[in-house]
């Protein structure tokens, strides 16, 4: 019993461990697809998130270097992304699929810069845990929830504060409304394109930050492989959550759970062929969406460019 | 007389006007290069003749360009299918794995056929098991209404994990250092067109698809409601076109070309299942299909540009040690550019 309790306590661990970057990516998708703008970027996104994170760490001396540049590319995209679908009016989709590539080829591409080829590759040190004090001292909630590292409270803390804002401020309400009818918002004075702007570029600070925090928690360097599908996951984790923060928690935690009890049965040995429960976070995702399509209901503008001289929605 | 002239004037006059926004995005992509190559300290000139010239100074450069567009022409068409029906493919990875698979599966189930047999048979199963692994995300939009972006980018996924199966456990080949399988039966192999440097048949068989793709989505009636289906659906569905139908078919002939292209990289350049053998023609060809802006006409000639800076890309990564992603980000800029020609032209 006692160490099945272990056991837990490891495993719920490493769950809201694994559910930041989650949590991250997909609330800045949130952000960005409640005034209407379908950011399909993240996976590049992240990817340059994770290069520049790992760069700035390592050149700087200190992981916050690294999560400042990571969110400074982040934003970059963001405003990229906005302006040409915002302002030029371009296909989100397209700009969306073109941004990804960008980012794709942009984080490699600074690191062989920088680093290089070599045989071993430069580390940097991992976030460590922070103890809450007090609170870390609960048994076993106080191990899985008070001694992580900082970026677990910021995303749940983040989280929150995103439900307060989205549903109860004004703020929030104007927000949700440029998503779903930003002719009406537009008429009653809110500015759409600034909302667009501000959430594309929140969304990509976020998704900067969620790629940043892999080589910062998993590998200590930067990969080509590191970020591994989580921005599309994070798209339909986001879709899952039906665009609102809290729902998307609940199911970052789901998610980040397949991905740990894959590991978990991999390392364990069950005589299943491990490339089988590789794909696990993959097809989890799939059947999760046959079963969401049934409650979500994306934001109406979502994917939709607003013109305001145009009659027709 | 005159007005035949006149005709032929504005026909190469609308031509032309297509193909100049083409030629300033490319040399204005080429620049942002150039400045970036130099400051990174490198010979701009001397880069520039590696990057556009490799594939046409020896027979080795031409055939390797060659060999990069075959993939490239089917995995843009693979994309293009299904957007002119208005929804993005983006599987082709794993519908060429799968596509792979297939093709290797037939090669080395039924090796001792000869080759009228059993060439068919790899090409088919090929062109079958990347139409399937397209079916699966066509059938949930179809069935679901769910997102098809998502689906077919968690399939590619999914096939990762199904091909280092493959090839580590089922038929891999001990003796290699790199996960892949034993070769297929020689009755498999696509014969040669040019035994030296070896070029194979597939080049003629993807020109031939072309065509074929070009003449279905521009010349025909059944071409037309996919592409009514695209540019409206809602206008389409109330002309009688089965739209969700038009979806679920057009996604599914872009995962059979995607699947056709793995099997043409197994059955023409490696004989055999290799890990890794879909390289990054995924991504390359959405780049081709959006900077073609989805037109089959001008898949090919896209592709064989991409096909050069890819062969050049390499060249330079081997003589100057500049980074292979370089070319990348010019092809992401050329697409940038060549969109934004339409913002520009739109005011």
């Amino acid at each position: 019993m006692e160490q099945f309790g272990a056991h837990f306590v490891s495993f719920a661990k490493l769950v809201l461990l694994a559910m930041v970057p989650y949590v991250l990516a997909s609330q800045g998708t949130m952000l960005g697809g409640r005034t209407g703008l379908f950011n399909v970027a993240q996976e590049g996104i992240m990817l340059v998130g994770a290069s520049v994170g790992f760069l700035g760490a390592y050149l700087g001396g200190n992981l916050v270097y690294g999560l400042l540049l990571a969110m400074l590319a982040g934003a970059l995209f963001g405003l990229a992304l906005a302006y040409f679908t915002t302002t030029l009016k371009m296909n989100q989709f397209v700009i969306g699929l073109a941004l990804f590539f960008v980012g794709l080829g942009l984080s490699t591409l600074f690191y062989k810069l920088v680093v290089g080829v070599t045989l071993q590759p430069p580390l940097i040190p991992t976030l460590r845990d922070v103890p809450v004090p007090f609170l870390s001292q609960i048994p076993i909630l106080g191990d899985v929830l008070f001694n992580q590292n900082w970026l677990v409270y910021a995303s749940i803390l983040l989280s929150l504060f995103l439900y307060y804002l989205l549903y109860k401020t004004s703020f929030g309400l104007e927000l949700r409304a440029v998503g779903e009818n930003p002719k009406a918002a537009d008429s009653l004075g809110v500015h759409v394109s600034r909302m667009r702007y501000g959430a594309a570029i929140a969304g990509g600070v976020l998704m900067g930050v969620a790629g940043a925090y892999l080589p910062m928690v998993y590998t200590g360097t930067f990969t080509e492989g590191v970020v591994q599908g989580r921005g599309w996951i994070a798209i339909a984790l986001t879709f899952f959550g039906g665009w609102s923060p809290h729902l998307i928690l609940l199911g970052a935690l789901f998610f980040a759970g397949v991905e740990v009890l894959a590991l978990r049965v991999q390392v364990g040995g069950l005589g299943i062929p491990y490339q089988f429960l590789l794909t696990l976070p993959y097809i989890a995702t799939i059947l999760v969406m046959i079963f969401a399509v049934r409650w979500i209901k994306a934001p109406a503008f979502l994917g939709q460019n607003y013109d305001r001289e145009r009659r027709i929605l | 007389m005159n007005e035949q002239s006149n005709a032929l004037g504005t026909r190469l006059r609308s031509i032309g006007d297509q193909f100049i926004p083409y030629l300033l995005a490319v040399v204005a992509s080429l620049a942002a290069a150039g400045i970036f190559i130099a400051a990174m300290g490198f010979d701009v000139p001397k880069a520039f003749a590696t990057i556009l010239f490799t594939s046409f100074r020896t027979p080795t450069g031409f055939v390797q360009t060659l060999l990069k567009f075959v993939p490239l022409v089917l995995q843009a068409l693979a994309f293009t299918i299904p957007l002119a029906a208005g929804k993005f493919n983006i599987g082709g990875e794993g519908q060429m794995i799968m596509g792979a698979i297939g093709a290797t599966a037939a090669g080395i189930l039924f090796s001792g056929l000869p080759l009228p047999l059993l060439l068919p048979l790899v090409i088919l199963a090929g062109f079958v098991f990347g139409g399937f692994w397209a079916a699966i995300p066509a059938w949930l939009l179809y069935r679901f209404g769910i997102n098809e972006i998502l689906t077919t980018v968690m399939m590619n996924f999914v096939s990762f994990s199904i091909i280092d199966y493959v090839a580590t456990e089922i038929w891999q080949d001990a003796a290699a250092g790199h996960p892949m399988t034993v070769p297929i039966g020689v009755g498999g192999e696509l014969p040669l067109l040019v035994s030296r440097p070896p070029l194979h048949t597939g080049v003629l068989l993807v020109v031939v698809v072309a065509v074929v793709v070009y003449v279905y989505t521009n010349r025909t009636a059944a071409g037309y409601e996919l592409v009514a289906t695209g540019s409206n659906p809602r206008a389409a569905k109330v002309h009688g076109i089965n739209v969700r139908m038009m979806f679920l078919l057009s996604l599914i002939l872009g995962g059979a070309l995607a699947g056709l292209s793995g099997a043409i990289e197994v059955a023409g350049v490696h004989h055999r299942l290799i890990e890794g053998l879909q390289s990054n023609f995924l991504l390359l060809g959405i780049i081709i299909g959006l900077i073609a802006k989805g037109n089959n006409l001008a898949v090919p000639f896209v592709a064989f540009f991409i096909a050069i800076l890819e062969v050049g890309a390499s060249a330079l990564q081997r003589t100057m040690m500049i980074p292979v992603e370089m070319v990348f980000i010019v092809e992401a800029l050329v697409l940038l550019f060549v969109l934004l020609s339409d913002v520009v032209r739109r005011r």
